[in-house]
């Protein structure tokens, strides 16, 4: 509930559409307004530079009849001018002329009043509209633009020109630049909405993954298209997230269970045998030292078969191994053999050791360690007297570390072999000898955690009565 | 010996009072880590055996306090924390020994002995003597009644260690632990075996056995 209200305080006060709230259309609007602002820029910069040309164009052609006249002017006088802008006007030249009295008055020329409204000191420049008579009889505006200049003897004389053309180029430019502006926020608003839509799906699917975990679906899995883009390596990572997690949640799910399971038995003798002690002590008719001793015994019981699914717990769902360190596996071969050498010349088993030198491994050290102990401890278990085992050292040809112990037991059934390492599980001919079914657990969890594996085949075959024997190995990956 | 418990578990602070107590030591305790220091700093013990988890102040923060004072006596960390980390995290504290989370009370009493008994002989010995058993650190030697006996290296370092704690019941875990540096428990007998074995070496011929076993407890090197 809590963090929904969160999610409300922060959100807009107007709700957009989700589309328009991800973060893919946010930076496509803003990669857009950088873009306008930009197109723009230069789209002004073309539209001034070409009106810049149209109107600087029409102003020189200006300049240009003014100065004409002006010359005209000062060599024939007022009558030789008016002559001229009679004759030009009448001519086919798209230029306007008045010739004006210094009152204002018009004298000649192609238009009946000057477009300057407020004449003042020699010369003004002016912008006009043109409405003449069009060849359809209709009338037609046109844009012009000329100067008015006083002349030495005070008439006044009006120049212009007609830019009607010009200007309706200058239009089209402008019409086309307002259109490439909008074709551009067009196109990127409809891109920017395909783009994040795309993105939308993508990423709906892998939070759609996420809720469903969150909510205990720990077999969901998003989809991997097989594209090989970032989705597909966020799916991927979103998936390896989930396996490893959900192995690791089933691992300690496995092992409380384990746990409460295998636990209960011993625990209900327990106190079956305290009870029973009790009344026993307490009618006079048993020693209650002894009572105390079974029971501490079956409590020391009870706790190595808890430490021993712990820590098999722990091993599988660690993600990473703590404390492992680079040791030469001939060296610590050697240093559990030195341990187990007395235990089988006892039982009259004859073992050997084989370690290849010069190899290094990096693992758990004590992990290693213990999970060759309770190989040991079952050849020694199941191997008869006058039998043999052999515990190697060696580097495969594929460069993986492997220990392997060689028994002349009644080994394990082909069948059964698969079993044997899960919890708790003991084969019908082990029932008569101690242990709770944990140790080869151990051995292959240790195994899993170090990326290795434990290996079953069959021993030497069957001699003198004895085997097929047994063939335990524990691989592990070699150095990359 | 004068021995301090700090430990918030009252039951267990009592049963190992309880222990100890019969086994002849004299006992302080203290409920949590604050009330240690002050009891550690005040008194005089031979060993404090400390829990590493408590409340105001945990075994750890109170060892490395009593270690910046300058005060060496020796520590038996009891921990439900039994990874290889956290025992090299004790250790690093200043602790002298780790016990593990439920212990036997036979473990803990053999454990506290041998460390009141380290700090006796704190010493480098060159020559280690029980009864008439000796043993010549440099020249890796051990006599009995003037005989030579000759010994592997393992069952002189198993020897060394059992003569060391001459007189005091030393576990089978203890053995691994120290003789060969493992911290699980093997389902066979191997240190049995091995014990056997030395015990041929070094009774063998002789009308008393020295290498005793200790029922429930594991095998003490009797004078």
């Amino acid at each position: 509930m809590a963090s929904i209200n969160l999610n409300r305080a922060i959100s807009l006060p107007v709700r957009l559409p989700r589309l328009f709230r991800t973060t893919p259309f946010r930076l496509m609007l803003f990669f857009l307004a950088v873009f306008a602002g930009a197109a723009s820029a230069f789209l002004a910069y073309v539209y001034l530079v070409t009106a810049g040309q149209v109107y600087g164009s029409a102003d020189a052609r200006v300049a240009r009849e003014t100065a004409d006249l002006k010359a005209i002017y000062a060599a024939h006088g007022f009558v030789g001018l008016n002559r001229a802008v009679i004759e030009r006007s009448s001519g086919d030249r798209p230029m306007l002329y008045l010739l004006m009295k210094p009152s204002g008055q018009p004298v000649s020329g192609s238009i009946g009043a000057s477009p300057v409204k407020s004449f003042s000191g020699d010369r003004t420049w002016a912008s006009f509209t043109l409405t003449q008579p069009g060849e359809n009889g209709a009338m037609v505006h046109r844009a012009a633009r000329g100067e008015e200049i006083r002349l030495v003897g005070g008439e006044r004389l009006f120049v212009g020109a007609d830019i009607g053309e010009a200007e309706s180029y200058v239009g089209k430019v402008l019409r086309a630049v307002w259109g490439a502006g909008a074709l551009i926020v067009l196109l990127g608003v409809a891109g920017g909405v395909l783009v994040s839509r795309n993105v939308s799906r993508s990423i709906a699917g892998l939070s759609a993954v996420i809720d469903a975990a969150r909510n205990g679906d720990m077999a969901v899995r998003a989809r991997v298209r097989g594209a090989g883009d970032e989705y597909d390596e966020l799916a991927a990572g979103l998936n390896d997230m989930l396996d490893r997690l959900d192995k690791s949640i089933g691992g300690l799910r496995h092992a409380g269970d384990a746990i409460a399971h295998d636990l209960r038995s011993p625990l209900t003798r327990l106190r079956a045998r305290l009870e029973a002690g009790l009344v026993e002590v307490e009618a006079g008719r048993a020693d209650p030292k002894a009572a105390l001793h079974q029971a501490v015994d079956d409590a020391d019981g009870v706790l190595r078969t808890f430490n021993a699914v712990l820590a098999i717990a722990r091993l599988e769902s660690a993600t990473a191994l703590p404390s492992t360190s680079a040791f030469d596996p001939a060296a610590l071969a050697e240093s559990v053999a030195e341990l187990y050498e007395p235990v089988c010349e006892d039982k009259g088993i004859d073992f050997a050791l084989e370690a290849a030198s010069g190899l290094t491994l990096t693992a758990h050290r004590d992990f290693v360690a213990q999970a060759l102990a309770n190989l040991l401890d079952n050849a020694v278990k199941y191997t008869p007297p006058g039998g043999a085992i052999v515990l190697r050292a060696r580097r495969r040809s594929s460069g993986d570390i492997e220990f392997s112990i060689t028994d002349t037991g009644p080994g394990i059934p082909e069948e059964d072999r698969g079993r044997v390492e899960q919890r708790f599980v003991r084969l019908e001919n082990s029932r008569s000898q101690p242990g709770v079914g944990l140790g080869l657990s151990l051995v292959a969890a240790v195994a899993r955690a170090h990326k290795g594996r434990l290996e079953f085949d069959e021993g030497p075959g069957a001699v003198d009565g004895m085997g097929p024997g047994l063939r335990a190995a524990l691989v592990f990956p070699g150095a990359v | 010996m004068n021995l301090l418990i700090v430990e918030d578990d009252l039951q267990a602070a009592k049963a190992m009072m309880i222990s100890l107590t019969e086994a002849g030591h004299l006992c302080s305790s203290a409920g949590d880590g604050a009330e240690g220091l002050a009891t550690a700093r005040d008194g005089h013990f031979d060993v404090l055996i400390v829990d590493r988890m408590m409340p105001k102040m945990d075994g750890v923060a109170m060892v490395e306090t009593l270690r910046r004072e300058g005060d060496g006596t020796p520590v038996l960390f009891l921990s439900a924390l039994g990874e290889i980390d956290d025992r090299v995290a004790g250790l690093k504290a200043g602790a002298d020994d780790y016990l593990v989370k439920p212990y036997a009370l036979a473990e803990l009493l053999a454990r506290v002995e041998a460390l009141a008994r380290r700090r006796e002989t704190g010493s480098v010995q060159t020559l280690l003597k029980v009864g008439d058993l000796e043993m010549d650190l440099i020249g890796r030697q051990v006599r009995r009644a003037g005989q030579e006996i000759d010994l592997q290296p393992r069952e002189f370092q198993l020897l060394e260690f059992l003569m060391r704690h001459g007189g005091q019941s030393v576990t089978r875990t203890m053995l691994l632990e120290k003789v060969w540096e493992y911290h699980f428990d093997p389902q066979t007998n191997v240190i049995d075996v091995h014990i056997s074995r030395l015990r041929g070496k070094i009774d063998k011929g002789f009308d008393r056995a020295m290498l005793q076993t200790v029922r429930g407890a594991g095998y003490r090197l009797e004078a």
